[in-house]
């Protein structure tokens, strides 16, 4: 008898407990995902809500005056202009937007001839195997790490350790603590990415309209990132835009079409546009509204338009051209913002080519990298790989990756 | 694989050492040991980096978080249960700890203690439900599998706890006379937990409990309460591996050690620890654990990558037990 | 909602009530109860949520799941569990998605060719757990590892697109609702009669709930183990038709977490992990609820950092119930 009270008490405990969480409302306002980090919305556009009510002309943030702050490696051999073993340990292998990275190392190796880079990770974005990986690497005696980090923090610890034992440190994608890598190579600032999103939803729903968001997880720190960047700009730029909700999709592409049927039937017309955080959640996304038939009827086939422009769902996001070449071909997703990933990584081997050579050095201000000519640097140790690119219906032709 | 033919070299037990000797390489940890030499030797040969002390005890390092938890993942096994929400308490006590320091204020000292009492909470709910209300096992950690993570997301809301103090990495970053101070832990806990099973009325109890539970239960030994003291015991090294984690990474997320308690079941399943309960032991266990991560090490130092490295891990953890199932059975005469 | 089955459960009662209790005793009945209050609660609180298409949605995601938690089922009910299920449907879906872009292949290969593959890779781990006698968890953790790293060696994980448009079997809709949930149905009620009534399907519960006898009786367990892992990679090839037939681009990955999913929705279902009891159709259930939860908690506004605790709880207290109702169960027949 008491097993039986204790279980009913148990269960009366739990089902409260989820009745009262619902009351938890969602709150955007303070979007903490990206740790409460700084952030730095750049200028309106001419003609934005948000343009007329910005004061006096913003003051230039002064990132170029940053001091050099990137680490330097204890005692490395001076190899400059002889041959280099490099290895590249990415986020995670087995995807698209890697392997075009991995690509664009070779491409630059090959160029070079005295290089040798070999492309290796975790098959999860797991931020514990990338730290065992480069631990192994260490072991195994590189001269330079390339990396691009699944969290900015933890894995310092064992790059510090790589630089303290002569192997030269050059990041790019996603970086680490400054000090803990020589140089990082940006595609894009947060600020800037978010703007281009922002700008292109705009451009497709109007400064009044009403979108949400599907990521790949919370805990994913460039998405978060971005997030938090694109609603600092949102809020000074747009404030009549409308942000619903943000929702999960775990890197899973069946998992974010769920989800964005899930808004589409809970929104309805209510919702203009929705975003895709991450390369596997925009074509989710893209299926979803495609497959619904809430395409902008001005540029779509006949099979997935809507009915008429009011009813139609923008669909923008960041992401590589194979996966969203249907949605682009068949009108639903007008354009595709992405740096090349394939520049990216042959920026990268370029970088770490020119540390070992001496080329690049702490007080440097920019660097020659091959076919993309003469990089900037940035914001102390970063290069800037240059501005993002866009993939439309006319050019997605020309690019495989 | 090249090991096979090796215990039957000693087919001939004539003098009582000798069939010591016999029954000590023919038992299941004793193949497995074979196994590992046999393996350390090969991939020694493929790279001269992979058989330096420094290297082998860097790779213990990143295994002692797995480790702790699979000790008392052992004992659970062993009673024929299972517990799939290790990596879900690891990741809440981690977040807990550090969030209780970086928003409630909560001295660092404080938190790291709070961070194994959650843990040993979580692993006591577990075990009260599955003692008091009989959930199987199974059934209450995927359950508390999605709960503890998700209970982990809403607390940090996605943020990471990060910025620690330099004193809090001496534990996972730092050695302590000689050798990587978290192994220190590992060792010592390895050691107890090793007699505890093998030399404890509460060791043979969990034995029996595995063999044939109602037996158990009828030859008086306290079932439920041992039940609930190794569940408990296992969110207690949950946490306790999530302070040595966030430690060593010097950061944590919620996110932190999803799909960890695979790993942690491959290292007691092949360390041969049967599943169906009943046997098993901590020496196979330690095995397991080294048997993994060296091959992952050793192989990807032999010039071998990831893709194929686990490729290679999935078939020589099936390989391992099938091999030790054919000796054994040899062996046992059946 | 317990408390009114149980007090019901206690007063002498009229004959339609008696009818209403042993409809409600099983655990389908304690689950479409569950997903009834769950349609109440939610639809109440959202009445958008009752939407056609939103209904259809649900069923539609449910469909590559439950067919997948079929097999899980069998699985499980026999003593085993697969836990490399997600692992062969990323690759599954991977050839049948570079099959479906060969110029010139027809489009019923690509569907076809998972479904032969898929009871391949179930023939060779029913193998090594029936005939080696390899624990099953081993060999599906073995086999997940190797199923993935192999996929990534062989592809990269690039992705596939371009299918022809005839290939995108799951898109297609017939009398309204989608395609897969067709698949679903009719699937879950095969499998349902088969376990139920041949056999060759009860021979499953008898390996499950105790080998001897299944031994003693004349059942060899190691050829139903055989049939059963063969079974379950039959069902985990139509899910992964299922799921690459959904999408206009798929990425050549494994989809991490998806055997938790199936596993969770076959153990919801009211299959005893122990082996030897539990119905297909409780699965398939199981996986509507679960996926009516994650659609019906967007609905209803749950905050989204907490969406994934609120999840466990349900799952727990759906087992909970499951479990009360047993016990009431076990107590009427000594009593």
């Amino acid at each position: 008898m008491s097993k039986k009270v204790f279980a009913a008490v148990l269960m009366v405990a739990l089902a409260l407990s989820v009745a009262f969480v619902p009351a938890v409302a969602q709150d955007e306002v303070r979007w903490v995902g990206a740790d409460d980090l700084p952030v730095s919305p750049l200028e309106c556009p001419e003609g934005a809500p948000g343009a007329a009510m910005a004061e006096e002309p913003m003051e230039e943030p002064e990132v170029a005056a940053l001091e050099y702050n990137g680490g330097q490696p204890v005692g490395a051999p001076d190899l400059a202009g002889q041959e280099i073993v490099l290895v590249d340990v990415p986020k995670l292998i087995g995807i698209g937007y890697f392997n075009a990275t991995s690509l664009g190392m070779q491409q630059a190796a090959e160029e070079l001839g005295n290089v040798k880079v070999t492309t290796d990770g975790p098959t999860q974005g797991d931020i514990v195997q990338q730290v065992a990986f480069i631990e192994q690497y260490i072991t195994q005696g590189v001269n330079g790490i390339l990396f691009a980090a699944n969290d900015p923090v933890g894995i310092s610890p064992v790059l510090r350790r790589a630089l303290e034992s002569g192997i030269h440190v050059v990041g790019y994608d996603a970086n680490s603590e400054p000090d803990a890598r020589e140089w990082f190579v940006n595609q894009a600032e947060f600020n800037g990415i978010a703007k281009a999103k922002i700008d292109s939803m705009v451009a497709e729903i109007g400064p009044e309209g009403s979108f949400a968001i599907v990521t790949s997880s919370f805990t994913a720190p460039n998405q978060s990132r971005w997030i938090s960047e694109m609603w600092a700009y949102a809020q000074k730029c747009y404030p009549d835009l409308k942000w619903l909700e943000t929702v999960e999709s775990a890197e899973d592409q069946n998992l974010a079409f769920q989800q964005t049927q899930t808004l589409l039937n809970k929104y309805g017309p209510d919702m203009d546009g929705v975003f895709g955080m991450s390369s596997v959640a925009f074509p989710g996304a893209a299926d979803a509204v495609a497959q619904a038939g809430l395409c902008s009827p001005d540029d779509a086939a006949a099979d997935v338009a809507a009915p008429d422009e009011e009813s139609a769902v923008a669909i923008v996001g960041l992401s590589t051209p194979n996966q969203m070449r249907p949605f682009v071909e068949n009108g639903c997703v007008e354009s595709v913002v992405l740096w090349n990933p394939v520049d990216l990584g042959y920026a990268a081997v370029y970088v770490m080519r020119a540390v070992v050579d001496g080329k690049l050095t702490p007080e440097s201000t920019e660097v020659e990298a091959g076919r993309l000519g003469t990089l900037q640097v940035v914001n102390g140790s970063e290069i800037l790989l240059g501005p993002p690119f866009v993939y439309t219906q006319d050019n997605i032709a020309d690019f495989d990756f | 694989m090249a090991v096979t033919e090796r215990p039957s070299q000693l087919t001939e037990p004539s003098n009582p050492i000798v069939s010591r000797l016999r029954a000590v390489v023919l038992s299941k940890e004793g193949i497995l040991f074979l196994i590992m030499i046999a393996a350390m030797f090969i991939l020694s040969l493929l790279t001269d980096k992979f058989l330096t002390t420094n290297n082998l005890l860097n790779q213990l390092r990143l295994v002692t978080e797995i480790g702790l938890m699979a000790l008392p993942m052992t004992f659970i096994i062993i009673t024929g249960g299972i517990d799939l929400s290790v990596g879900s308490i690891f990741g809440l006590s981690a977040i807990v700890m550090g969030f209780l320091w970086q928003d409630s204020g909560w001295p660092l000292e404080l938190a790291i203690i709070m961070c194994m009492v959650v843990g040993t909470m979580a692993g006591f709910m577990n075990g009260l439900f599955i003692v008091r209300v009989g959930v199987p096992p199974l059934i209450m950690t995927l359950a508390t599998l999605a709960l503890y993570r998700g209970m982990a997301l809403g607390v940090s809301e996605a943020r990471s706890a990060r910025g620690f103090p330099d004193w809090f990495f001496d534990l996972g970053q730092r050695q302590f006379l000689g050798i990587p101070s978290q192994l220190w832990i590992l060792l010592i806990a390895a050691i107890i937990a090793g007699i505890v099973l093998a030399r404890t009325p509460f060791g043979r109890g969990i034995y029996a409990m595995g063999n044939n539970e109602l037996g158990a239960r009828f030859s008086g030994i306290p079932v439920r309460l041992y039940k609930l003291a190794i569940y408990t015991f296992s969110g207690f090294m949950a946490g306790l591996a999530g302070y040595i984690f966030t430690s060593r990474i010097s950061t944590t997320r919620a996110d932190m050690g999803t799909g960890l308690e695979l790993d942690v079941i491959a290292a007691v399943v092949l360390g041969g620890t049967s599943i169906n309960g009943g046997s098993g032991s901590i020496v196979g266990t330690m095995i397991g654990l080294v048997l993994i991560q060296l091959l992952k090490n050793g192989l990807l130092l032999g010039g071998v990558k990831g893709d194929a490295t686990i490729v290679i891990i999935g078939a020589i953890l099936i390989l391992a037990i099938l091999i030790n199932n054919l000796v054994q059975r040899r062996a046992g005469g059946d | 909602m317990t408390a009114t089955t149980v007090s019901a459960a206690r007063q002498s009662t009229p004959g339609w009530l008696k009818n209403l209790r042993m409809l409600v005793s099983g655990q389908e009945g304690a689950l479409t109860l569950s997903l009834a209050l769950l349609v109440i609660v939610v639809g109440t609180a959202n009445p958008r949520f009752l939407a056609q298409q939103n209904i259809s949605d649900i069923l539609l995601n449910s469909s590559y799941i439950a067919v997948a938690a079929i097999g899980m089922s069998a699985v499980i009910i026999s003593g085993n569990i697969d836990i490399s299920v997600g692992a062969m449907i990323g690759v599954l879906a991977t050839i049948s998605g570079q099959l479906s872009i060969v110029p010139g292949m027809p489009v019923w290969i690509s569907w076809l060719v998972p479904l032969i593959v898929g009871p391949m890779i179930g023939a060779v781990t029913g193998f090594l757990v029936a005939y080696l006698r390899i624990p099953a968890i081993v060999v599906s953790l073995g086999m997940m590892s190797i199923l993935k790293g192999g996929l990534i060696l062989a592809t990269g994980g690039v992705w596939i697109y371009n299918m022809p448009p005839a290939y995108k079997l799951a898109q297609q809709s017939f009398l309204g609702l989608p395609v897969p949930v067709y698949f679903m149905l009719v699937l879950t009620i095969l499998a349902a009669l088969w376990m139920r009534y041949s056999p060759s399907g009860r021979a499953i519960y008898a390996v499950g709930g105790n080998k001897e006898a299944a031994l003693l009786s004349g059942i060899s367990p190691r050829v139903v183990l055989m049939r059963v892992f063969m079974f379950n990679g039959l069902m985990v090839g139509i899910s992964s038709v299922l799921f690459a037939t959904q999408f206009s681009s798929i990425q050549s990955t494994v989809p991490s977490g998806l055997e938790l999913t199936i596993i969770t929705s076959a153990v919801v279902g009211g299959v005893s992990i122990l082996g030897g009891t539990g119905t297909v159709i409780g699965a398939t259930l199981a996986t509507i609820l679960l996926r009516a939860i994650g659609n019906g908690m967007i609905f209803i506004n749950v905050s989204a950092y907490w969406l994934q605790a609120v999840q466990g709880t349900l799952i727990l207290v759906t087992v909970l119930i499951d479990l009360l109702r047993r016990r009431r169960q076990a107590a009427q027949i000594r009593g």
